[in-house]
C-alpha cells in the first residue's frame, strides 16, 4: 500500500532529534525493498541504525506472536459510536500502537523507518481510535506535489476486527482528508486491491472515482485500482494546449450556472 | 552482497541474541559464511550497548545525502518476511548439490528413475505455466537445480534433452515477450539476470529430443511386442526394470516429450517473418492439444504407482502426486526479483495443462488470421482476440505478428494501410506526400494504436486515454498544414490536385479513428469495473456524444471514399443506380446508430431514475459529481472529444429525464428497429450478427423494464431496480423486481 512516488523534499523534521555517535556510524546494506507492491525497486544503501527494537529488548517475532492472540478475539465488541476517541497522532508513544495494528492485519512487512517516514513527516495526517483506552484502528497519510498538483495519499488503513462495521475507518479516513482539504491538497489517492469490497465502498461514499485498474499490482496477482478524489476548485479558464488557439472560447465551458446543479 | 556486509548483519545477530538470552555468548549458528580474505569477523555488541544508552527513543543516526523515504527500503535482518537470507534453506547451488538435493541419476532403480524424472517434467511444466502467469524465471523454472547446471545431467539422456528444450523454449518466449515491449506491469517475467538461458542454438536440443523419443519409441514397441508374445526384431534395453509398468511409462515418457517437441516448434513456426509459419504452426498446436490429452490420461497409471508408495509428501505439481526431486524455490532469492521474499505458490498440474491448454487455443487464434491487408479489420480482429482475455504470451505473439519493422506484418508500409483505411485509390500510396512530418507522425500513431490494443485492458485503457491528445494533436497539425498548401478549399474536385484529395479524406479518417480509440476508452471502463452504478448515466451520455461523432466522421469518410470511386468509374456508371445509392446509408454508419440510441436510452433511464430518487447517488462531503465528471472523462475533455460537451451539457440534457413520455421507450425501439434492419448486411460476419443479436436484446428488455416502471410508477417503494450485463460486456439491462 505504500506508493512508489520521486522522493518528496528532504525530511528537514526529524534532523533536530538526530545526535551522531560519537565513532563513525554503522553501515548496514540491505539487499532489497520491502514494498509490497511494484513501485521502486532501488536498491540503497541505508545508513540509519534503528534501535527501539534493541532497547525494548524484544525480538520482532515475538511481539507478532502476542499480538496475534489477540486479534484471535473475533467476537464484535458492543460499544456505541461515542465511546471511540479520535486522537491525532501525538509522538514517539503512539508509534508502537500504529505498527501493532497493522501488522497484526496486513501480511506485508514494513519496516518502523516506514512508519517513522509518515508520522515524523505529516503528523497531522495520522489518527488513531481508541475504546476504552485500547488502540482499535489507526489511519496513516502523507501529501506532497506530483506533477504540480499538491496530492494527499492515504498510506495505511486499519481497524481491528472486532470493531469493523462501525464507521470507525470512514470517521479516521474523514479526519485525515479534511486536514488535507484544509491544507490546500487539490486531491487524494491511494490504491486498494479489486476485491477489497468494504474499502472501495468505504471510500466511495466519500466521493473517491476508480481512476485506474492497475493489472497484477499486488505480488499474489490481484489486480488494485488507484481511487482518486478531486475537491472542487474554482474553475476560470482551463488551460488545453493548441486547442484553445484554434477553437476559441466557445468549448470552454461556462461554469457560472453550476449552483442550480449543486447537491 | 559482499563479505563484509554479511559479517555485519551476522554482528547484529549475534547482538540481539546476547540481549534476550543473557551474558552468554551465542556461537555463530552455521559456519557457512567464511571469513574473506580482506574481512575478520568483528564483535559490533558494545558498540550497539553503547549506542542504545545514547540514543533516546525516536531519535536517528543517518548520513548524509540520504533522507528518511529512502530508508522505507529498509530490512530488518533475520526477519523472515523480509530477508531472503534467512529463509534460505542453501547458501549456494553447490551446497545443495554437495547435499544430494539433486542427484545424477536419480535413483539406481531404473523404475524409480524413470518415475522421478516424469515428475520432475511435470513440475518443470507447472512451473513454466506459473511464469507465463506473471512471476519471476528464477523462482519458477529455474528453481530447478538441474536447470542449472544443465552440463551435470550429460549422463543421463530423458533429463538432460529435457532440461535444454525447457531453457530453449523458455529463451523463445522470453524473446517475444521482450521484443514485443509492452510489458510494463508484467515486467517480472522478462526478469533473467544470471540464469544460465542456454543459447547453443535450437537444433542441436531438438537433435536430442528426437533421439531420446526415438529410443523410447522403439522401447515402447518392444515391449508391446514381447506382450503379445512375438518375436523382439530389436535387441534393446528396456525403460526400466519392470516389464508390468513397461509399456505406462512408455507412453508417459513419450507423450511428454512430444508435446516439448511440437510446443518448440511451434515457437519457432510463429517467429517466422510476415505470418509465414503460421499454417505450419496451427499444425503443431493440434498436435500439441493431442500430446496434452495423452499426458492427462497417463496419470492414472502413474498415480496408482504413486501410491505404492508410503510416506511421501504428496504434490500437486506432478501427476503421479508425488513431490519432484532437484528443486528448491529459494535457491535462487538473490537473482529473483527485487521483491520480498516469499514463497510463490506453483500452479497444479491440473492448472498448468489447463493454461497450456487455453493459450494453444489463443494461438491457434491468432494463427488462422487472414493477414487482412484493412487495418479495419486488422483492429476489430485484435479486439476480438482479446475477448478471450488471453495472457502474455499469446498477446506478445499477436503483437509480433502485427506490427514488424514499422510495417504490418512486415511487409504493408503504413502509409499504404493508412491510404486504403482512408478509401483512397491504390495508386495514391506512393504519393511523396508520406514524406509530411505529420503523414509520417500519423504513421506512428497507428503503429502504436496496433500495439496498445494487443496489451492487457488496465494498461491498455490508460494508454488509449493518453493517446487521445496526440490524435488530435496531429489531426490540427495535418489540418493546418493542408490549409497552408491549398488555402481555405473545401469544393475543389479537381482531380489533378490529388494531395488535396488525399488531405480531404485523410482528415475525416483520422477525426473517425480518433473517436473510435474515445469510444473503446470509455467501454474498457466497464470491462476493468471503473464505473460505479452512479457513474453510469454520465458514461452512457458522453458514449452517445462519442459515437454520433464517430457515426458522423464515418459517413463522411464512407461518402467521400465511394464518390471517388465513382469519379474513376464515372463513364461505365450507371446514373440511376448513382442516384439511389446516394441516398442510402451504410450499413457500418447504421449499426453504429443502434448503438447510439442505445446508450442515450440507457442514459436518460438513468437520469430519470436519478431524478425520481430511485438511484441516488451517495453524497460526499467533499466533493459533487461534477468533480466525478470532471475526471472521469478528463483525457477526453483535454482533447476536445467531442467538442461542446461538458458537465453543464450533460445536466442540461438529463435533468428533465422522466418516466412520464415515451421518449424513453422510442429510444430502445429505434435501436431494436435499426439493428434488426441492418442485419441482412452482416450475413456473412458471425461476430457482427452476434453483436447485433446483443443489441436486440438489450433494447427489447430495457424496453420492457421501462414499460414495467412506466405502469407501476417510478416512486412506487416497492420496485427495486438493478443493472447487469448479462446481455451485453458493456450495455446495461435493468432488472425490475417487485418486493
Amino acid at each position: 500500500m505504500i506508493e512508489g512516488l520521486s522522493p518528496s523534499s528532504d525530511c528537514t523534521a526529524h534532523n533536530r532529534n538526530i545526535s551522531h555517535a560519537a565513532t563513525s556510524p554503522i553501515t548496514v546494506v540491505f539487499s532489497s525493498p520491502v514494498i509490497d507492491c511494484r513501485s521502486t525497486y532501488n536498491i540503497v544503501a541505508s545508513s540509519f541504525v534503528d534501535l527501539s527494537r534493541l532497547k525494548q529488548g524484544v525480538q520482532r517475532r515475538h511481539t507478532m506472536e502476542t499480538s496475534t492472540k489477540e486479534s484471535l478475539e473475533l467476537k464484535k465488541v458492543d460499544c456505541d459510536a461515542s465511546e471511540i476517541e479520535y486522537v491525532s497522532y501525538g509522538g514517539e508513544h503512539h508509534l508502537p500502537l500504529i505498527m501493532n495494528l497493522v501488522d497484526q492485519e496486513l501480511s506485508e512487512p514494513y519496516s518502523i523507518f516506514t512508519y517513522r517516514y509518515f508520522v515524523y513527516l505529516w503528523p497531522q495526517l495520522s489518527f488513531l481510535a481508541f475504546h476504552k483506552g485500547k488502540c482499535v484502528g489507526t489511519v496513516v497519510c502523507k501529501m506532497g506535489d506530483h506533477r504540480n498538483i499538491s496530492r494527499g495519499y492515504i498510506a495505511m488503513l486499519v481497524v481491528i476486527k472486532p470493531y469493523r462495521g462501525k464507521g470507525i475507518a470512514t470517521e479516521l479516513v474523514t479526519r485525515s482528508i479534511k486536514v488535507m482539504m484544509e491544507s490546500g491538497c487539490e486531491e487524494v489517492t491511494l490504491e486498494s486491491e479489486v476485491t477489497n469490497k468494504g474499502a472501495l465502498a468505504l471510500y466511495g461514499r466519500l466521493g473517491f472515482i476508480r481512476a485506474k485498474r492497475l493489472f497484477h499490482y499486488y505480488l499474489n496477482g490481484v489486480d488494485a485500482f488507484r481511487l482518486k478524489l478531486r475537491f472542487p476548485r474554482p474553475e476560470l479558464h482551463p488551460s488545453l494546449p493548441v486547442m484553445a488557439d484554434k477553437y476559441g472560447s466557445s468549448h470552454i465551458p461556462s461554469d457560472l450556472d453550476n449552483s442550480a446543479f449543486e447537491q | 552482497m559482499s563479505d563484509t556486509k554479511f559479517q555485519a548483519s551476522e554482528a547484529f545477530a549475534m547482538a540481539s541474541n546476547d540481549r534476550t538470552d543473557g551474558n552468554a555468548t551465542v556461537p555463530p549458528p552455521r559456519s557457512a559464511i567464511h571469513s574473506g580474505d580482506n574481512s575478520v569477523w568483528a564483535d559490533a555488541s558494545p558498540l550497539l550497548h553503547a549506542a542504545c544508552q545514547d540514543l533516546k527513543e525516536g531519535e536517528l543516526i543517518h548520513g548524509d545525502n540520504f533522507n528518511l523515504y529512502a530508508a522505507m527500503s529498509a530490512l530488518e535482518i533475520m526477519d523472515p518476511k523480509m530477508d531472503s537470507g534467512i529463509a534460505c534453506k542453501y547458501y549456494s547451488l553447490e551446497e545443495a548439490i554437495e547435499d544430494g538435493a539433486a542427484p545424477i541419476p536419480i535413483s539406481v532403480d531404473k523404475t524409480t528413475d524413470v518415475r522421478c524424472t516424469i515428475d520432475i517434467m511435470d513440475h518443470l511444466l507447472a512451473c513454466e505455466a506459473t511464469w507465463h502467469k506473471g512471476h519471476s524465471l528464477a523462482q519458477t523454472v529455474y528453481s530447478c537445480l538441474y536447470l542449472l547446471q544443465t552440463e551435470r545431467t550429460s549422463s543421463h539422456a530423458l533429463l538432460h534433452s529435457y532440461c535444454k528444450v525447457i531453457q530453449e523454449t523458455c529463451k523463445e518466449v522470453l524473446s517475444v515477450v521482450s521484443d514485443a515491449r509492452t510489458h510494463e506491469e508484467e515486467d517480472l517475467f522478462t526478469m533473467s539476470y544470471g540464469l544460465p538461458l542456454g543459447g547453443n542454438g535450437d537444433e542441436k536440443c531438438l537433435s536430442m529430443l528426437n533421439a531420446v523419443e526415438e529410443t523410447v519409441s522403439r522401447q515402447l514397441r518392444a515391449c508391446k511386442a514381447s506382450s503379445s508374445k512375438k518375436r523382439v526384431s530389436e535387441d534393446i534395453e528396456p525403460l526400466q526394470n519392470n516389464p508390468d509398468l513397461e509399456e505406462g511409462y512408455c507412453k508417459a515418457l513419450l507423450c511428454r516429450l512430444r508435446f516439448r517437441k511440437h510446443f518448440y516448434h511451434l515457437l519457432i513456426s510463429m517467429r517466422r517473418p510476415q505470418g509465414r509459419g503460421l499454417e505450419l504452426g496451427r499444425k503443431h498446436i493440434a498436435s500439441c492439444i493431442a500430446e496434452i490429452d495423452s499426458i492427462r490420461k497417463s496419470s492414472m497409471f502413474l498415480r496408482a504407482r504413486a501410491q505404492e508408495i508410503s510416506g511421501q509428501n504428496r504434490s500437486n505439481t506432478t501427476a503421479s502426486g508425488n513431490q519432484p526431486i532437484g528443486f528448491d524455490a529459494s535457491i535462487n532469492c538473490r537473482l529473483a526479483a527485487p521483491t520480498p521474499p516469499r514463497a510463490i505458490e506453483i500452479l497444479s498440474w491440473e492448472k498448468a495443462l489447463d493454461y497450456f491448454v487455453k493459450l494453444l487455443q489463443d494461438l491457434d487464434h491468432i494463427c488462422s488470421y487472414t493477414l487482412d491487408p484493412s487495418l479495419e479489420a486488422a483492429l476489430l480482429f485484435v479486439v476480438n482476440f482479446q475477448k478471450s482475455q488471453p495472457d502474455l504470451v499469446s498477446r506478445a505473439h499477436l503483437q509480433i505478428l502485427l506490427v514488424q519493422g514499422g510495417k504490418l506484418y512486415g511487409r504493408e508500409p503504413i502509409f499504404s494501410v493508412v491510404i486504403r483505411a482512408a478509401g483512397l485509390p491504390e495508386f495514391t500510396k506512393s504519393h511523396v506526400i508520406q514524406e509530411n512530418e505529420f503523414m509520417v507522425q500519423l504513421g506512428q500513431l497507428v503503429i502504436n494504436l496496433l500495439k496498445i490494443l494487443c496489451t492487457n485492458a488496465a494498461w491498455q485503457r490508460r494508454k488509449l486515454g493518453k493517446m487521445l491528445q496526440d490524435w488530435r494533436v496531429t489531426y490540427v497539425q495535418l489540418e493546418l498544414a493542408f490549409e497552408k498548401e491549398f488555402g481555405e478549399t473545401s469544393n475543389i474536385s479537381d482531380n489533378k490536385h490529388i494531395s488535396i484529395t488525399i488531405f480531404q479524406q485523410i482528415l475525416p479518417w483520422v477525426e473517425e479513428q480518433t473517436y473510435w480509440i474515445a469510444y473503446r476508452f470509455l467501454i474498457l471502463g466497464f470491462e476493468l469495473e471503473l464505473y460505479s452504478v452512479h457513474d453510469y448515466c454520465m458514461v452512457y451520455w458522453y458514449i452517445y456524444a462519442v459515437l454520433t461523432k464517430l457515426a458522423e466522421k464515418k459517413h463522411i469518410r464512407m461518402a467521400m471514399s465511394s464518390g471517388t470511386a465513382k469519379k474513376k468509374t464515372k463513364k461505365k456508371r450507371d446514373y440511376l443506380k448513382d442516384a439511389r445509392t446516394d441516398y442510402q446509408i451504410p450499413a457500418a454508419v447504421l449499426f453504429l446508430q443502434s448503438q447510439i440510441y442505445l446508450a442515450e436510452g440507457l442514459s436518460m433511464m438513468l437520469a430519470a431514475l436519478r431524478n425520481e430518487h430511485k438511484l441516488v447517488p451517495p453524497q460526499s462531503p467533499f466533493n459533487t459529481e461534477r468533480e466525478v465528471f470532471m475526471q472521469q472523462f478528463e483525457l477526453l475533455q483535454k482533447a476536445c472529444l467531442p467538442d461542446h460537451v461538458s458537465y453543464v451539457t450533460f445536466k442540461e440534457s438529463t435533468i428533465h429525464a422522466d418516466f412520464s413520455t415515451q421518449v424513453l421507450s422510442d429510444h430502445f425501439k429505434e435501436a431494436h428497429r435499426i439493428a434488426k434492419d441492418v442485419k441482412s448486411s452482416f450475413a456473412h460476419d458471425a461476430d457482427m450478427m452476434a453483436e447485433i443479436r446483443r443489441i436486440e436484446q438489450v433494447a427489447e428488455h430495457n424496453n420492457i423494464a421501462l414499460n414495467v416502471i412506466s405502469r407501476v410508477g417510478a416512486l412506487e417503494p416497492s420496485l427495486k431496480i438493478s443493472f447487469t450485463f448479462t446481455h451485453h460486456p458493456f450495455f446495461a439491462t435493468a432488472i425490475v423486481k417487485r418486493s
